[in-house]
């Protein structure tokens, strides 16, 4: 019945359905994009006003200092999610997937809700725990241990209270994925591993980790590109600026104040191609490690 | 099957209605719903805006504005002119939108108040192409540039051409505990420059409370602030363009400037604190009596008396000590100007408003009087109110301290670059701090010579950046007039 119904229909009715979503996606994804990479080759003081300017939108990104401090400072924050952030997550999950933890429901809520609080009050509040004299952290550990209250985490250590308040906002929230991932561990398998008496080392090497591999690949991905598209933590902790000598400033803070502050919406658009060449050939690499390691297994 | 040929034709014809009843029901509510609510964005009544939208960014002021925008409504109702409607906005969102506005060149408000600092944003590329009206000859010609005082025009003056109406003058005093000054025996008036201060507010760095550590500081401010550092630029001199809109970052001035901030806020001889402004953090230092003083503009004084009533009566004011002997005894510190954007639907009447707001002499006093900020207009810095003695500042003239120095207030430009000048700068003197204490130097000889070189390295950059844009490389970029 439902094959004679399809025939019924004229060949341009998929179209028809088709259309609003290729009306959204030429409007604003495709003619902005071709739109950005040209204006990447001008220059700008406001969309109305260009100038081209070949590559040297690219040689200047190259020379400015700023751009590399923008380049190490994202690099920095992006592998202290994976190798800091994520592994922490996965060790929660793995607490908290564990039979033994009374209340885990009560534990996984209390993880999980900063993220329900939100990335700007996370940072508002950071910043406010991080102030000097008054901040919450200095006066602990003043009275605690007679730390200095005066120690200045937003101007000499931008980056580790950024990277103390992102682990604070996103474990809870990469402790779900490794949980769903570590739920579907196929208990057979540690079963029949631990009756071959592998120990619980062995058990998570050579059990768990292959079987929440394709999860663990994927929140790599995400918690990459989630770091190199940081902006508004470092924005807020830092009172719309990049702080002292720019040590918190992103790539993406970078973009904007080139774009926004300044008016240079070419030079912005340079930046954000660069930007978005490197995320896709993180895509890319990370895509091929999976590949081989799945070919591996 | 020539009945089946007949049919198709009639289907056909009706091709549409025949596609119709072979969706589903589900897709076609769908296309139902998303026609009608298309027709109806369509067809909606826009709301026609009624006469001119005036934009503020502060509170305070609108309500300082609102029995003058009523009187001017009334007026409007039986003439030409267009009624204002006031809307406040938080600047961040005022300044995105008027940027944006002027992008895409769609009507945001009619007349909008920019603050100094985020001035120069809109002054970017060709100066014809800047969003706001020029003022420049109207100002002259209607004899308004010469009521007013001239250095408050600088923030609003790029290449010559003066984009705005000043709000304020915002000369810089320098506040003082004078309970705890005065306790101490110290004699304010023999305070001329900066080590004269030093040296007779240095006995009052020290540990109150017993407990070992320092917990009250000579000066409230830090040398990460940029509104400190910029004000102290300017009152020796320094600061980021000069008038014909050429670098100074690396003159002696500011580097002068930066050593000695440097020297203030670490090592041996510290006297500084950091203790910002609108912060809870700084408003305890302040109440808690770990500030003696602090750089204090006009409008400051006005934040002061609302948010730290405590401190009423322990207070005085005096000039800024001098960088130098018989040097400038102030500074400038912020700023606001109401200006016209192109888009405006009635230039006339957003003119004749702006010029009734900012020039009354009603409102004149109400700015003193509700937020402590003096007048641009020289004529009014006469007036009796100017002269009240003020309980907060224990009864000092407190205005006329103010207007005693508003002539001398440092020239400010108003460069696209400007900014980012001073982030260089703040660069510097964060880069230079490292150096002392990596070096174990404070003294201001000994971090001269790397203060100079970090700002010429600061310079240069900000050269190359200059050279790099195409609409404005080689122009005068600065605040002051041409002519």
């Amino acid at each position: 019945m439902s094959s004679t119904t399809a025939r019924q229909y004229p060949a341009w009715v998929p179209y028809f359905f088709l259309l609003p979503f290729l009306g959204v996606f030429l409007v604003f994804i495709a003619y902005p994009m071709l739109l950005s990479a040209t204006m990447a080759f001008q220059q700008n003081a406001g969309p109305g006003v260009s100038e081209p300017v070949g590559l040297k939108n690219f040689t200047w990104m190259v020379q400015d200092p700023a751009f590399w401090i923008a380049v190490k400072n994202t690099t920095i924050f992006a592998a202290a999610s994976v190798f800091i952030q994520l592994p922490a997550a996965l060790g929660l999950a793995l607490l908290l997937n564990s039979d033994k933890i009374k209340g885990r429901g009560l534990w996984r809520m209390i993880f999980f809700a900063p993220v329900l609080v939100g990335l700007p009050f996370v940072a508002i509040l950071a910043g406010l725990i991080f102030e000097k004299n008054t901040g919450l952290l200095n006066v602990t550990l003043n009275a605690l241990f007679g730390f200095d209250q005066e120690f200045p985490w937003l101007q000499e250590f931008v980056m580790p209270a950024l990277i103390v308040a992102a682990f604070w906002m996103y474990v809870g929230f990469n402790m779900i994925y490794f949980l769903a991932a570590l739920q579907n561990v196929n208990k057979d398998l540690l079963e029949a591993a631990q009756v071959d008496g592998a120990n619980a080392w062995q058990r998570f090497r050579n059990v768990t980790i292959p079987a929440i591999k394709p999860v663990a690949a994927f929140v790599v991905l995400l918690s990459l590109i989630g770091s190199f598209q940081l902006f508004e933590l470092p924005y807020l902790m830092l009172n719309e600026s990049a702080g002292p000598e720019n040590r918190g400033l992103t790539l993406v803070m970078y973009l904007y104040q080139q774009g926004f502050d300044r008016g240079d919406l070419g030079y912005a658009s340079a930046v954000g191609w660069v930007l978005a060449v490197a995320l896709f050939a993180f895509a890319i690499v990370q895509s091929v490690i999976s590949k081989r390691s799945e070919a591996d297994a | 099957m020539d009945q089946k040929r007949s049919n198709v034709t009639i289907c056909n014809d009706f091709l549409l209605l025949r596609t119709l009843k072979t969706i589903p029901p589900g897709p076609l509510v769908i296309l139902l719903i998303a026609v009608l609510s298309s027709a109806t964005i369509a067809f909606w009544p826009s709301e026609e805006r009624e006469g001119l939208v005036f934009w503020t960014f502060a509170q305070h002021h609108a309500r300082m504005y609102h029995p003058a925008i009523q009187d001017w409504n009334e007026r409007a109702a039986t003439s030409d002119a267009e009624p204002i409607q006031m809307f406040v906005l938080s600047m961040g969102a005022l300044n995105r939108r008027t940027q944006s506005g002027m992008w895409a060149q769609t009507a945001t408000s009619d007349l909008v108040e920019i603050e100094q600092p985020s001035v120069a944003r809109f002054m970017a590329g060709p100066v014809e192409e800047v969003g706001f009206y020029d003022l420049t000859d109207l100002l002259r010609d209607e004899g308004i540039y010469n009521q007013l005082n001239e250095p408050s025009f600088a923030p609003w003056t790029s290449r010559g051409r003066i984009f705005g109406l000043p709000h304020d003058v915002h000369p810089v005093l320098l506040c003082y505990r004078a309970d705890l000054v005065e306790e101490a025996g110290i004699d304010v008036s023999k305070i001329k420059t900066w080590d004269d201060f030093e040296e007779a507010m240095r006995p009052l760095v020290n540990n109150t409370d017993g407990d070992g550590e320092t917990d009250r500081y000579a000066l409230g401010l830090w040398y990460t602030s940029a509104r400190d550092v910029e004000a102290l630029l300017l009152q020796a001199g320094g600061g980021t363009f000069n008038a014909q809109g050429e670098s100074i970052i690396a003159s002696d001035a500011n580097t002068h400037v930066i050593a000695r901030m440097v020297r203030w806020c670490v090592g041996p001889n510290r006297i500084a604190i950091d203790a910002p402004e609108f912060s809870p953090s700084g408003n305890e230092l302040k109440l808690r009596g770990s500030v003696v003083a602090a750089l204090m503009p006009d409008w400051l004084a006005g934040v002061w008396m609302n948010d730290l009533s405590a401190l009423k009566g322990k207070l005085k004011l005096m000039p800024l000590p001098a960088w130098e002997e018989g040097g400038r005894r102030t500074s400038v510190m912020g700023g606001t100007m109401i200006a016209i954007p192109k888009t405006t639907r009635d230039f006339d009447s957003a003119w004749a408003f702006a010029k009734e707001l900012y020039l009354s002499p009603v409102l004149a006093q109400k700015l003193f009087e509700s937020n402590h900020i003096i007048s641009p207009k020289v004529g009014l810095w006469g007036e009796p109110y100017y002269a009240v003695k003020e309980p907060y500042f224990s009864d000092q003239q407190s205005g006329m301290m103010y207007i005693d120095q508003a002539p001398n207030v440092p020239f400010r430009t108003s460069s696209p670059f400007h900014q980012v000048a001073m982030q260089q700068i703040m660069d510097a003197a964060s880069a230079l701090k490292a150096y002392a204490e990596a070096n174990d130097a404070y003294e201001i000889e000994t971090l001269m010579p790397e203060a100079k070189r970090l700002l010429e390295s600061a310079e240069q950059r900000i050269e190359q950046e200059m050279s790099r844009n195409v609409f404005i490389a080689g122009d005068t970029m600065g605040g002051a007039d041409d002519e």
